[in-house]
């Protein structure tokens, strides 16, 4: 292993001549053992194996970065201190999950990067910010919560008169899955501050929301216990067993043992991809391509579900040949609607309105002739479309054997109830949209929703606290909302306002995960107070000038949303008081309140907090929550999509008359856009590679870089690369490189990956500022976004890659250091 | 008889590194050292294939797959015969075991195992916290450590940690002398690998690939012997008894052992009442 010789081997292999190899794989590491020494013969000795089963304190809580796990988990405590963590049994015990991040928190806990005092960039004042002073060499200084708190009002007060209360952005990540968020939004709302528009990096389940009238980021699919009963589960663009679903990995598993045939599109060879029955090996960008070529398979063989097309979708609804537009009810009928629309019967070539959720014998496809209007309908307008995608003539460009696609669909489409899991990955290219229409209308065709088994996205919808409207008083004037994209030119350029100040909890996105990162270093300089809560000194922490020490998870109570994971709300009970000065976002949340006059709006403790979002959610019982741990959210429905689509016409849009375009391209129909991927990208030549950066099973996002035991597989950042594109370059396995183009660079080492397709790079995300030897990747990536996706396109990006620099230091990296990590302990650590 | 053994589906194992990290923290297993490793068995580094990227579109010749590996605990152990003072021992029920009191840190037993299962603390071990985790005491400097099948949570009626955090239910541990245990059932129904077959040690510890299981899914920490009624070839969650999951609480106002040292922070057990 590049990662850890002697400590990771892999001699004792049973493939491939294992004994011969294992002779030499051993005899080297004793070898290796002996030059270090014999000096330390046993000379103190415990007794035997001491046990300590049924001497522990257990306290069950919960688990809640931004994964799909959201675990429930139980925690051991014997004297005083956290010795692990396992799963805790939800109320349905088909849940019991965690990953090996969530069983690794004893190495968080306790890690050095954790905050323990409230502290003030030394050079900082209320006046004079001197912004200069921030970065990597900033100092801090202890003070008292009280003295913290009265900055941030005071300042936030006198920047309300000056310039008005949107001249501050309360900044929410989704750094946790708390309550907390909800009391940061209502002092927002009473405030009047700017807000975040959360569009982050990923814009799939907008393309698919013009097809059903649902979906966001993604859509939701059904709870992943009912994943056993697909038939064929075609996971697109994600590595679900390493990052998504790895905690309910059995019940994807089970489909398969059940005889569920598992096809993986990525470019790159996963562990997912590695269950697969079929692997197809797509370009970058190019998956709205081979999507259409499924849709053209679908045609040809007419595998097409009749009866879904005709009671679900606008598949037999008219389109005008002379507007393009869908022939509406009230065209042809005195009483008819302008929403309702219109197709013939099959035969009698009677015209009828289309209700949602009606069978009728309409005609699919053909060309009408409805009171002297011209007309064909939608599914004929899509079938023509599809027609220039023929799987062997996408073959080339898409990467991907023709009857590879052909089989692919095939068993979609034949094969019973199934789906298509498409990953955030696809919407982090600029144009992602597309694709998210394209599955959507692809599975229109298959008949694949509303039954048990249908799958629509890479991780389930889950349970959330319905707190109906309490983080937005009815007596408040909220302030604007800002997409995070647009944040810099807000900072900097006052666009479309000036943002003056910003306070930032559960979020380590502006010094570390947003993109074109330089941008957002200049853009936090631009402000005149930055404060920041956060459990660790993490980048964006030390780009502070007020820094909020939050106590671990472990430390906090709380009640815990399992958005995007599994259908239980759980109570997060406090395993030990906070350690240091730390304290609960709620502390600071409702001393700033106090402090700018909204005081009364926040219950005095977190528990009645608690107590009063708890009593809003109809389907979750505080007292049953707090004592049981977990509850079942009841009314989260199993299977999705059962009931008319929220759309005008109540169906899926097979056509879409209304569609926005971009860059000239109209999305009637799914038509292919693309940015950096194309083929003809102005730059393709000086940056030949498209750089990704994966996520992987040993971060969430920023979270747990710092986890020891996790870093000892994992120790440092590495550049995945095709050994033929390392070789070209002149680069060899384990070297470090330089990655780069226009924006920034990072240095690396290079890791030979067969499993990447030649002219794709990755180097996986989450890991911070001090893991590099330079650089960052989020120096490499850009901040351009689509105006209908609005998402931030991490991987739609090119880089170079080159040797490093001879006089390159790579001490960190390389001192016999079990911790495996370079990092230096926190400078505002405080003590 | 009871003997002992695991089996571990490598067409379920997703590599996730979760019984890795399990096992170092249920043992106390010290940093730098690990007593079960999930290998690759591919490409030479870790979460990499063998074969090669295929050209032509089609799925190519890439292979992947994941092979956890800590000791094997084998019938014919060949780190038990070349102990010189007895310190390693197979107990009744199977399994390999250290005496850690009488082991004299001469690592014969490293070089004999063929699997390189065992760990020597070289060092004063290094946790943390300081103190430790898990469930076992530290071993000191100058020992041999390796897996133990968890025999202090056998002893108790409970499922190997490893075991139970699987979450691709690709571990299964069971005795092999009972014929209606699911490793003995797994072993006979599908293709099972022993390790390095070749040198006679009969590992317990047996490679189910080619063929997926239905693993054993785990709603419970008690091993298989200790739940009434369980089917392995149904889906376990109505099988398992509902009481299974309260011995999550059997630990509660257990006695409290002191361990030395004061490195990280002892806090404040929790006060009553809300947050302040
Ligand atoms: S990180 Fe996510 S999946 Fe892992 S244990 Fe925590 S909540 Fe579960
Ligand atoms: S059985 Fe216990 S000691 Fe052995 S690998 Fe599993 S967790 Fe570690
Ligand atoms: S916990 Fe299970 S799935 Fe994960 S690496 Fe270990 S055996 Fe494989």
């Amino acid at each position: 292993m590049t990662d850890n010789d002697g400590l990771y081997r892999r001699d004792v292999l049973k493939a491939g001549g294992a004994a011969a190899a294992l002779g030499l794989g051993g005899g080297e590491f004793l070898q290796g053992l002996a030059e270090r020494g014999d000096e330390t013969a046993a000379s103190k000795r415990d007794p035997g194996i001491e046990s300590y089963v049924g001497q522990n304190d257990v306290i069950q809580t919960v688990c809640s970065p931004n994964c799909r796990g959201k675990c429930p988990i139980d925690v051991h405590v014997r004297d005083g201190q956290v010795k692990k963590v396992e799963p805790h049994p939800p109320e349905d015990e088909q849940y019991k999950r965690a990953c090996v991040l969530g069983l690794s928190h004893t190495q968080r806990v306790y890690d050095p990067t954790r905050l323990k005092y409230p502290m003030k960039r030394t050079d900082w004042s209320p006046d004079e910010p001197n912004p200069d002073g921030r970065g990597p060499d900033a100092e801090f200084e202890r003070v008292s919560w009280d003295e913290a708190l009265d900055l941030v009002a005071d300042k936030m007060q006198s920047l309300k008169a000056d310039f008005g209360p949107e001249s501050v952005l309360f900044h929410v990540g989704f750094g946790n899955y708390g309550q907390s968020g909800q009391a940061f939004s209502r002092l927002a709302s009473l405030f009047g501050s700017t807000q975040p528009a959360s569009t982050i990096d990923t814009n799939v389940g907008r393309g698919f929301n013009r097809v059903t009238g649902t979906g966001f980021y993604l859509p939701s699919t059904n709870e992943s216990e009912d994943w056993e009963n697909a038939n064929t589960i075609i996971v697109w663009g994600s590595d679900i067993f390493s990052s998504q679903f790895q905690m309910d990995a059995s019940k994807v598993l089970d489909a398969v043992e059940n005889g569920a045939k598992l096809v993986v599109v990525d470019p790159v060879y996963t562990t997912t991809a590695s269950k697969a029955d079929l692997w197809l090996p797509v370009k970058p960008g190019k998956d709205v391509h081979l999507a259409l070529a499924m849709m053209h398979t679908v045609f040809e063989d007419g595998t097409y579900d009749e009866q879904f097309l005709r009671k679900r979708t606008t598949g037999p609804a008219l389109v005008r040949k002379d507007t393009g537009t869908l022939l509406k009810s009230s065209t042809v009928f005195e009483d008819g609607s302008d929403d309702k629309v219109v197709a013939v019967e099959q035969g009698s070539n009677t015209p009828v309105e289309l209700e949602p959720e009606t069978d009728g014998p309409y005609a699919l496809f053909g060309e009408y002739t409805v009171d002297g209007i011209e007309c064909e309908t939608a599914l004929t307008r899509l079938r023509d479309h599809v027609a220039d995608y023929a799987p062997s003539k996408v073959a080339e460009q898409t990467g991907v054997d023709a009857e590879n696609i052909r089989t692919a669909v095939r068993w979609l489409a034949t094969r019973g109830p199934g789906g298509i899991a498409p990953s955030y990955a696809l919407g982090r290219y600029k144009h992602g949209h597309i694709f998210g229409q394209t599955y959507a209308m692809l599975m229109g065709l298959t008949g694949d929703y509303g039954q048990h088994g249908n799958i629509h996205a890479h991780h389930s919808g889950g349970a959330t606290l319905s707190t109906g409207g309490w983080s937005t008083p009815e007596d408040a004037d909220p302030g604007p909302s800002v997409r995070f994209s647009d944040y810099p030119d807000a900072m900097i350029d006052g666009d479309p306002h000036k943002i003056r100040a910003a306070y930032s909890i559960e979020s380590n996105m502006m010094g570390n995960q947003f993109p074109d990162r330089q941008r957002f270093r200049e853009a936090i300089k631009s402000l005149e107070m930055y404060v920041v809560a956060d459990m660790h000194h993490t980048d964006t922490v030390q780009h502070a000038d007020i820094i909020l020490p939050v106590p671990h998870w472990f430390e906090q109570e709380d009640i815990v949303s399992s958005w995007g994971s599994h259908p239980h709300i759980s109570y997060r009970h406090k395993v030990q008081e906070p350690m240091w000065e730390a304290r609960d976002d709620y502390y600071a949340i409702r001393g700033l309140a106090e402090r700018l006059g909204f005081g009364d709006y926040f219950p005095e403790t977190k528990r009645e907090l608690l107590r009063e979002l708890a009593s809003r959610d109809d389907a979750i019982d505080f007292e049953t929550l707090s004592e049981q741990g977990t509850q079942k959210k009841q009314n989260i429905p199993i299977v999705k999509f059962t009931d008319a689509f929220p759309t005008d016409t109540g169906r899926i849009k097979m056509y879409d008359d209304d569609a926005p375009s971009e860059e000239g391209v109209t999305f009637d129909l799914p038509r292919p856009l693309e940015d950096r991927t194309a083929d003809d990208y102005e730059k393709a030549d000086e940056y030949p590679l498209m750089f990704m950066q994966k996520h992987s099973r040993f971060r969430i996002h920023s979270q747990y870089e710092m986890l020891n035991w996790v870093r000892e597989v994992n120790p440092e950042p590495q550049l995945d690369i095709h050994p033929s594109d390392a070789k070209a370059r002149g680069i060899e396995d384990g070297q470090y490189v330089r990655v780069y183009n226009d924006r920034g660079e990072m240095i690396v080492k290079a890791k030979y990956n067969e499993a990447f397709q030649p002219g794709l790079v990755n180097t996986d995300q989450g890991w911070w500022s001090r893991d590099y030897l330079k650089g960052h990747h989020n120096d490499l990536t850009h901040n351009e976004v689509s105006e209908i996706g609005q998402t931030m396109s991490f991987y739609d990006v090119r880089v170079a890659v080159e040797p490093a620099p001879d006089d390159l230091d790579t001490e960190k990296y390389e001192t016999d250091n079990p911790r495996g990590t370079g990092a230096e302990t926190s400078r505002a650590g405080g003590d | 008889m009871t003997n002992y053994g695991l089996v571990i589906d490598q067409e379920r194992c997703i590599g996730c590194q979760a019984c890795a990290v399990s096992c170092k923290q249920e043992n106390n297993v010290p940093m730098g050292q690990f007593w079960n490793r999930v290998l690759t068995e591919g490409g030479d580094k870790i979460d990499t294939p063998s074969g090669g990227y295929p050209e032509d579109g089609g799925s190519g010749s890439l292979d992947m797959q994941y092979q956890p590996t800590a000791c094997q605990h084998c019938e014919n152990a060949p780190c038990v015969k070349v102990c010189p003072v007895n310190a390693t021992y197979t107990r009744d029920d199977g399994i390999v075991e250290i005496d850690y009191d009488k082991c004299i840190g001469c690592r014969y037993c490293m070089a004999a195992c063929p699997y390189n299962a065992r760990v020597f603390n070289w060092d004063e071990p290094d946790h943390m916290p300081e103190e430790g985790t898990g469930d076992v005491a530290a071993r000191p400097q100058g020992v041999v450590e390796k897996c133990t099948f968890c025999s202090h949570r056998v002893d108790e009626g409970l499922d190997p940690a490893c075991v139970v955090n699987c979450p691709a239910d690709a571990r299964i541990f069971g005795d092999l002398d009972d014929e209606g245990s699911t490793v003995s059932k797994y072993i006979n129904e599908y293709e099972t690998d022993q390790l390095l077959e070749d040198r006679g040690t009969n590992p317990k510890t047996h490679y189910i690939s080619g063929e997926m299981s239905p693993g054993r899914p785990q709603t419970s920490d008690k091993m298989e012997s200790e739940l009434d009624d369980v089917s392995p070839w149904s889906d376990g969650s109505e099988d398992v008894p509902a009481e299974a999951s309260e011995s999550d609480s059997s630990g509660s106002g257990g006695s409290h052992h002191s361990i030395e040292g004061d490195a990280a922070p002892h806090v404040p057990a929790v006060g009553s009442g809300g947050d302040d």
